[in-house]
């Protein structure tokens, strides 16, 4: 029997998903084996590889990997037909629109993600020139090489180190098991299996909800940030374990589901 | 960019030992179909797009090539063989003829910008059987695939579902699309669960899509070794309408053909008859 083959993002996303397919129980690579060179172990009957996060996408729609880790913002980029059985509780964060105070009107915007933004773009009636950056996207509107930048934003430490603001909240993002297809018909045992142990305890899915925050002002819901364990990167509210309800998402994307993605492009 | 050496994205020439190939298992599919009783058609590259135009989503005639020909006509290169042999049938076919088995072969060429790599130009050879007992003929369509592929030392898995499903559980939509539980009505709450688990039972849709289950439950009964996956559905079932069915080799588990039920496509182009079929896309036989 081939091994189930799962891609894992390398980058903002790997050590919380490790964590998550550990607690799982799965035998995942450990941190000393990350650091050789090496980007595929075969381990309990699993082949997990590790790839650049935005690639995640890319392996599962070819069926080159059969599942994988990626957040809803590359998920949404690259129009993927996958399906995402489960929704993790970590790594959130917002895709927004950013520009400096006293911004001159939208004409060009820099980002990373230049097909949501085209579709955002389209959803507002707005027209602007997008200007893809590999980046540092946030220094496109610092240096006026744009007059917005679209990124997504964890903390806000970024955009308020900038003096950026942010004026709009285009979608709430949330990592997820993707599992293509193609995987999900020939294999749908194993590829079960791996939903349930991932998928988060109906004990847990009862946890209070938190918070409603104010639905007109964006940035009030970035403060404030909590700090996950033994980690210096900031995570974004709510904190690292907390489940969010669907019910929370917000933005244009929020009704998103890949094939109405596809059809609006 | 200098073109002298490059092909166009997703095409190219087959040279002698891959053309022997393609040539072998053509002959081998051919000699199978037509000893199953079917009659070849034999279809063009070029037709206009207006008759299709109704059957197809912003997604499927993106994905065809379309250009305007000398008389101004909108034309487009073939895409799909399934309503082309609909359109071309349609007027042909008295009550009398029915059943009938066919079959086609040829290129078909897909500009689907979504699948990196793949091919463009598409070898195909596609069956179907036009009226009959739909569920006699879905049974037979499902083992002639797999016998197909049985022609070849490949051993089929076939997956199937019925398209209809979704139409008779709009609200479900959501959370077949995500395979995750998500909002829905409280009615439809322990189907949806029992969906996502993958538990889900005929007796379980049965109160939803009556009809659906009971070809279902047919078809389950003659073809035990066939997989159904009741939460399988299309995102766009554009134009299936019953048994829904994908062969996978077992081994490496590449798709070798699809198919299903598309009872109204004839009915489109003049004559109403229903119709199961499947196609092969050879370069995927290896």
């Amino acid at each position: 029997m081939n091994p189930l083959r799962i891609a894992l993002p390398k980058g903002r996303l790997q050590n919380e998903t490790l964590a998550a397919f550990g607690a799982a129980g799965y035998d995942i690579p450990g941190e000393a084996e990350l650091r050789t060179r090496k980007l595929v172990f075969v381990r309990d009957g699993i082949e997990w590889i590790f790839v650049k996060d935005g690639d995640v996408p890319v392996y599962v729609e070819h069926g080159a990997a059969d599942a994988g880790v990626a957040g809803l913002d590359q998920i949404l980029e690259h129009e993927s037909t996958a399906y995402q059985p489960v929704e993790f509780p970590f790594g959130r964060c917002r895709m927004m629109l950013i520009a400096a105070p006293g911004a001159p009107p939208l004409t060009k915007v820099a980002t990373k993600y230049p097909r949501i933004t085209r579709q955002y773009l389209e959803s507002k009636q707005l027209r602007a020139e997008i200007v893809p950056l590999s980046g540092s996207v946030e220094l496109a509107a610092v240096l006026n090489l744009t007059s917005h930048v679209v990124d997504l934003v964890e903390t806000g430490e970024t955009v308020r180190v900038h003096q950026l603001e942010m004026q709009d909240l285009i979608a709430e993002i949330s990592p997820r098991l993707i599992v293509g297809k193609h995987a999900y018909r020939t294999e749908s045992k194993r590829i079960r299996g791996l939903i349930a142990r991932l998928s988060p305890s109906p004990a847990a899915s009862r946890h209070p909800l938190p918070a409603t925050r104010g639905e007109g002002d964006s940035r009030e819901t970035f403060l404030p940030a909590t700090r996950g364990e033994g980690d210096s990167r900031e995570t974004l509210l709510p904190a690292c374990g907390e489940k969010v309800p669907e019910g929370r998402m917000r933005g244009y994307f929020a009704t998103f589901t890949p094939s109405t993605m596809a059809t609006m492009a | 960019m200098a073109t002298k050496y490059r092909y166009p994205t997703g095409v190219r020439p087959l040279l002698m030992d891959e053309a022997a190939r393609r040539r072998r298992i053509e002959t081998r599919f051919i000699d199978v179909l037509e000893r199953a009783g079917f009659a070849e058609v034999v279809l063009p590259i070029i037709d206009y797009a207006d008759p299709y135009a109704p059957l197809q989503t912003r997604d499927v005639s993106r994905q065809s090539y379309r250009f305007v020909d000398r008389e101004g006509e909108l034309v487009a290169l073939r895409s799909d063989f399934t309503p082309m042999a609909a359109r071309a049938l349609a007027p042909a076919i008295a009550p009398g003829d029915l059943p009938l088995r066919v079959y086609y072969r040829g290129d078909v060429i897909r500009c689907d910008g979504s699948r990196l790599g793949a091919n463009r130009e598409m070898f195909q050879i596609g069956a179907e059987i036009v009226g009959g007992a739909a569920t006699a003929a879905d049974i037979e369509s499902l083992r002639l695939a797999a016998d197909l592929v049985r022609q070849f030392g490949l051993q089929p898995n076939v997956v199937y579902t019925d398209a209809s499903l979704i139409a008779a559980l709009p609200a479900l939509r959501p959370v077949l699309s995500a395979k995750r539980m998500t909002d829905v009505p409280r009615a439809l709450r322990p189907l949806a669960e029992k969906l996502v688990a993958g538990t889900a039972t005929l007796e379980d849709i049965g109160p939803f899509a009556p009809e659906a289950a009971s070809r279902l439950s047919a078809i389950a009964a003659a073809l035990p070794e066939f997989e159904l996956h009741l939460d399988d559905f299309e995102e766009n079932a554009g134009y299936y309408t019953g048994v829904r069915f994908r062969v996978y080799d077992a081994k490496s588990r590449t798709t070798l053909a699809q198919g299903g039920r598309y009872d109204n496509l004839y009915e489109r182009f003049g004559t109403p008859a229903a119709a199961v079929g499947f196609t092969f896309t050879i370069d995927d036989l290896d």
